[in-house]
């Protein structure tokens, strides 16, 4: 597999330097940490936000560091967890009199170092709050997990929180927002390739290709059960079904629809899936009032995508829709 | 103001550290057998560190000191070693306090200890980890002191009942870490975590003053 790849071991820090360089005037690159913030923060008037996961996801999370979303990415390597002094430092320089609130995908590794960082923080007396992540209905416990895996559903959560703190809201206030949104998001992703981590060079998992896994974890990790290559409309079908009986959403839901491309996959591909999906819902009586195509929460160079939907009410709405400064752009 | 008994936790920390440096082969050998054998090797990379940094520790009081070696210690240690050791010394800091540190003030930093490894590793005595040392360890190391032995005395009865612990994981069957993936071929052999808890436990009844 080709890459652009230097020493495997400054892949992280060296992607963290560029997006630092393309965001000067908006964004900090403290590389001690491993940490990439908002210049302008911590702000006394608002709850710092925090998001910690292992890299190779982008642009979750360090490119959706920004007014409105996060106040800080808190990386790992390469799908390895941020270790816990890491999580303790940023906490810290994020410390803000209205509190620091720690957003975790539901991963071992992940909770550990954030249960440990936040104890240490505690103790040094900053005030935290945590919303766990676990959106994706594919399977239950994994070889990462226990519980379900905490997928692409997290940026409904981050963005609804984002835009809450903004407006002021307090730190509890956050917490019960972020556990709602979690509630009403599912997910559901698959792959037609596996992942090739730099550090390796080769891929991840074999997949025939014939073969596609449903049901796929972001770091490669088994889903639901390996089949034959079906075709596009197949694949939405199954996925959806799955992600929609999972709530259940209803007949008469209004929804956010998220396709989300796991990195290797062309943007034509990705709402060819769409146009399906939507056009689905639609039969179904569920109303689509907002809608994501593209890459939010990747795999590397996975091909392949997931399907999210979230259940909205008029004030997840607003916070959806409501303005956001991050380096993600196209303009 | 120096706080009272302070060096009684810097004796006890240094002793730690010195052991699982001194200590990486064997670990690492033992750990080999049940488990992936990174034991010591892990330990020795944060412990090391303890010790390189000594003089540098901020030594304010007993929990600001603790903190610091729970942070080396959770972040260079590899593994669920790191993780696990680091909280002993995270809880046994909360529970420091700021008074004089005596026996009873001892005790409750290592029972807050104990409780911390429990809820991190989601384990219990019986598990074939340090718990099975430690656990037996502690509640000798009370008994003789509520008994009305001296602290170097108790700590060396305590060691002995630390050994035979550990010694006694042999039989058991692994139910968690690495070793628990090896299952039944986990029994026969002692658990790599419970033996260094137990050299721990010797090493500073060798070194405590009286």
């Amino acid at each position: 597999m080709k890459k652009f790849v230097n020493d495997p071991k400054d892949f992280v820090p060296e992607m963290l330097r560029g997006i630092a360089l393309a965001n000067p005037a908006t964004l900090r690159y403290v590389p001690e940490y491993n940490l990439i913030m908002r210049a302008d923060a911590p702000s006394e008037n608002k709850v710092s936000i925090v998001q910690g996961s292992g890299s190779g996801h982008e642009p979750a999370h360090v490119m959706i560091v920004g007014k409105g979303m996060l106040d800080a990415a808190c990386p790992g390597d390469v799908f390895s967890a941020p270790p816990m002094d890491y999580v303790l430092e940023t906490t810290k320089l994020l410390n803000s009199p209205k509190g620091v609130l720690h957003i975790i995908n539901n991963y071992t590794g992940d909770r550990m170092a954030f249960d440990m960082g936040r104890e240490m923080a505690e103790a040094e007396g900053i005030r935290i709050g945590t919303v766990i992540v676990d959106d994706d209905v594919a399977v239950k416990d994994s070889t990462w997990t226990v519980g379900r895996r905490g997928v692409a559903g997290n940026f409904f959560v981050i963005k609804a929180i984002g835009a809450a703190a903004e407006k002021g809201a307090e730190l509890d206030d956050l917490v019960a927002l972020g556990n709602r949104v979690n509630a009403v998001s599912r997910t559901m992703g698959m792959a037609l390739t596996s992942c090739t981590p730099p550090a390796k060079g080769s891929p991840l998992f074999d997949l025939g290709d014939d073969e596609m896994e449903m049901g796929v974890g972001i770091h490669g990790e088994p889903g639901r059960r390996r089949e034959k290559l079906a075709s596009a409309n197949e694949i939405v079908d199954e996925l959806l079904e799955a992600v929609a009986s999972d709530l259940p959403f209803k007949k008469g839901d209004d929804v956010a629809l998220m396709v989300n491309g796991l990195g290797g996959t062309p943007i034509s591909e990705l709402y060819l899936v769409y146009g399906r999906a939507h056009a689905q819902l639609t039969a179904r009586g569920i109303n689509v009032r907002r809608n994501y195509v593209g890459e939010y929460c990747t795999s590397l160079d996975m091909a392949g995508c997931s399907l999210t939907l979230v259940r909205l009410d008029e004030e997840l709405s607003s916070l959806l829709e409501a303005p956001a400064e991050i380096p993600n752009r196209i303009f | 103001m120096a706080q009272e008994g302070f060096d009684g936790i810097e004796l006890v920390v240094r002793t730690m550290a010195q052991t699982a440096v001194d200590n990486e082969t064997y670990f690492s050998e033992l750990d080999a057998v049940v488990g992936d054998g990174d034991f010591g090797y892990s330990l020795a990379r944060g412990f090391e560190i303890v010790l390189a940094t000594w003089d540098d520790l901020d030594r304010s009081d007993a929990a600001t000191f603790l903190r610091k070696v729970a942070v080396i210690i959770t972040s260079r240690v590899g593994g669920t070693s790191g993780p696990l050791w680091g909280t002993a010394f995270m809880r046994a800091a909360a529970a420091a306090g700021s008074d004089r540190i005596g026996a009873a003030e001892a005790l409750a930093m290592l029972r807050a200890a104990i409780t911390g490894i429990k809820e991190r590793g989601q384990s219990d005595v019986g598990d074939k980890t340090l718990l099975d040392a430690l656990v037996p360890a502690v509640d000798a190391l009370e008994g003789y002191l509520a008994a009305g032995q001296g602290a170097a005395s108790a700590v060396t009865a305590a060691a002995k009942v630390a050994r035979a612990s550990a010694e006694g994981t042999s039989s058991m069957l692994a139910k968690r870490g690495r070793a628990a993936y090896t299952g039944e071929r986990s029994i026969g052999s002692p658990d790599a975590g419970a033996i260094g808890v137990a050299v721990m436990f010797e090493q500073l009844a060798g070194a405590w003053p009286g």
